[in-house]
């Protein structure tokens, strides 16, 4: 059986009046692996998150979760048994206690795991009998993560998750997302916090302007992505650069910086052919490649 | 269950404020108000005791329903809570009907309880009393206001906001009480039906005539015909 992505878009869109927040997302996220989901404040990461949690309908173009149509709103309701949310606000019932809210949610989930849900209880330091409206902005984004927790869903989708929480609880959150992965589940969330997710995720997709821009493994990074600068006894503004592997081009007088996804090689051959002074090659991490292709695609 | 259960908590203050609230006003009415009747004012103590009482019940009934029945996801969304909502593997119908059952068992509790109260309180201390005007008063509030619950409900899936809906869905009701207050109008006001002013005996205040039943066959259509579209409503929106 082939071993379909736990989430795919096509061409998916989704407009707000004239604005367009989603704009033909081809996305695929593979299952049993922590994808992060990039992009700037407004690029349409929460647009596509609420699409595809059969919050908003799309405009245009298709999507599936597990399988699973996301604007067929009975196929949503199926999904939404896998998948567990965790929104950027992380807002809950004000009215209830940690207690009847926890008893709450478990009704929903045949799966639920009393055990995780007891033990995260005390690791969070949780009061059960208090309300929810006395709970601190820490402690509301921990009750949020431990409810999604205990129903070991097939997938978790987070938005902005460290939101909230102070380097305690951050380690805890990120030491979660990875014990959960490895016990199979399907880890997709969205983050401003690049270090996180250079930290945990596999694979990261980028967004800009509703758009996918990259959508590449972490390894691939580490092994392929490097930075060449080249400083060229002339000035290369008029230099055509049309290697394989140059992702984008930035030129300063006789200064020109390089990123590239491979082939490094030809491309430090290429600017020795041009009698290069001097040639600098350099790792990029996951902050450079955001920023030089969010500013490509600018 | 649990989406009862849920729709429990979030009303239960409102509910039982309005029903204790309800409950001292209505009391009072029974109890003090019969004093000021004298021999030649025409309406006897069944004005006093059943009618005008009635009449405060409706009146602080029709805002408690319009009350109770803001909240649901919308007010949600306001305060960021709903995302937490669709989240869950229920369809968006099957929440609003867990709103909508919770919601008509507490306008028919807080209509047969005072009602109750009323009649017994009435028996209690000696006061002139009809069960079957207070049968007929009951009647008329639980079927005829079943169109104010249904219309809180619509309300409250079409405005956001926590304080907006309740303001129009109080608003329209005033509106309608001063547009449709005098005749012909009155004799469709859905304010005057749970009054039941035109079913009783002017001097008397007792009921004279046959049960309404049709209008209240009509008030019921209308008002399932107002819930149908809030859930429609629900299921449209975007959040």
């Amino acid at each position: 059986m082939i071993d379909l992505p736990a989430i795919r878009t096509h061409r998916l869109s989704k407009w707000y009046g004239r604005t367009e927040a989603v704009r033909e997302l081809n996305l695929s996220v593979a299952r049993n692996r922590i994808t992060g989901f990039l992009g700037r404040n407004g690029a349409g990461k929460s647009s596509t998150i609420k699409m595809l949690l059969g919050m908003m309908r799309p405009t245009s173009g298709e999507g599936s979760v597990l399988g699973k149509k996301i604007d067929d709103p009975a196929q949503s309701v199926e999904v939404r048994k896998d998948v567990a949310y965790v929104s950027e606000d992380k807002r809950l019932y004000s009215y209830m206690t940690v207690e009847q809210l926890i008893r709450f949610t478990a009704s929903f989930y045949p799966d639920w795991q009393s055990d995780v849900a007891t033990s995260l209880l005390r690791k969070y330091e949780l009061p059960p009998d208090r309300r929810v409206k006395a709970l601190s902005k820490g402690m509301h984004a921990k009750l949020a993560l431990l409810l999604a927790f205990a129903r070991r869903p097939k997938l978790l989708i987070l938005d902005e998750p460290s939101a909230g929480l102070d380097p305690v609880g951050v380690e805890q959150l990120l030491e979660g997302l990875v014990s959960l992965c490895g016990q199979g589940t399907t880890v997709f969330f969205s983050s401003h916090q690049i270090p996180e997710v250079e930290r945990i995720a596999d694979q990261v997709c980028m967004i800009e302007h509703g758009h996918l821009v990259a959508d590449v493994s972490l390894d691939e990074i580490r092994q392929s992505w490097r930075q060449v600068d080249v400083v060229f006894p002339f000035e290369p503004a008029n230099l055509q650069v049309t290697l394989d592997g140059v992702e984008s081009v930035q030129t300063r007088g006789r200064q020109m910086s390089l990123c590239a996804s491979g082939h490094t090689d030809e491309i430090v051959a290429w600017a020795r052919g041009f009698e290069a002074s001097a040639i600098d090659v350099a790792p990029l991490g996951l902050r450079e490649v955001f920023l030089k292709k969010i500013g490509a695609e600018r | 269950m649990m989406l009862w259960y849920k729709a429990w908590l979030e009303t239960r203050s409102r509910f039982l404020i309005s029903l204790f609230g309800i409950l001292i006003i209505c009391s009072g009415w029974v109890l003090h108000e019969d004093a000021i009747a004298s021999p030649s004012q025409p309406a006897n103590w069944y004005y006093f005791v059943l009618h005008k009482s009635h009449d405060t019940l409706v009146m602080l009934w029709v805002l408690a329903v319009s009350l109770l029945m803001m909240g649901g996801l919308l007010r949600e969304g306001a305060v960021g809570a709903s995302d937490f909502t669709l989240a869950l593997p229920v369809s968006r119908a099957r929440l609003t009907r867990a709103r909508i059952g919770v919601g008509f068992l507490q306008a028919m509790t807080l209509a047969v309880i005072p009602s109750v109260v009323i009649f017994l309180l009435a028996c209690a201390t000696g006061k002139a009393n009809s069960v079957e005007n207070a049968a007929f008063h009951l009647l008329l509030l639980a079927v005829g206001g079943s169109v104010f619950v249904a219309w809180a409900l619509l309300v409250s899936t079409l405005i956001s906001g926590e304080y907006t809906a309740p303001a129009v869905c109080l608003g329209t009701v005033l509106v309608v009480a001063i547009a449709m207050g005098d005749k012909p109008l009155s004799a469709w006001s859905p304010l005057s039906l749970l009054g039941g002013e035109q079913y009783l005996n002017p001097n008397t205040m007792m009921l004279s005539g046959p049960v309404p039943w049709l209008r209240l066959a009509v008030t019921i259509m209308v008002a399932a015909a107002l819930a149908w579209a809030a859930v429609k409503a629900v299921q449209m929106k975007e959040f």
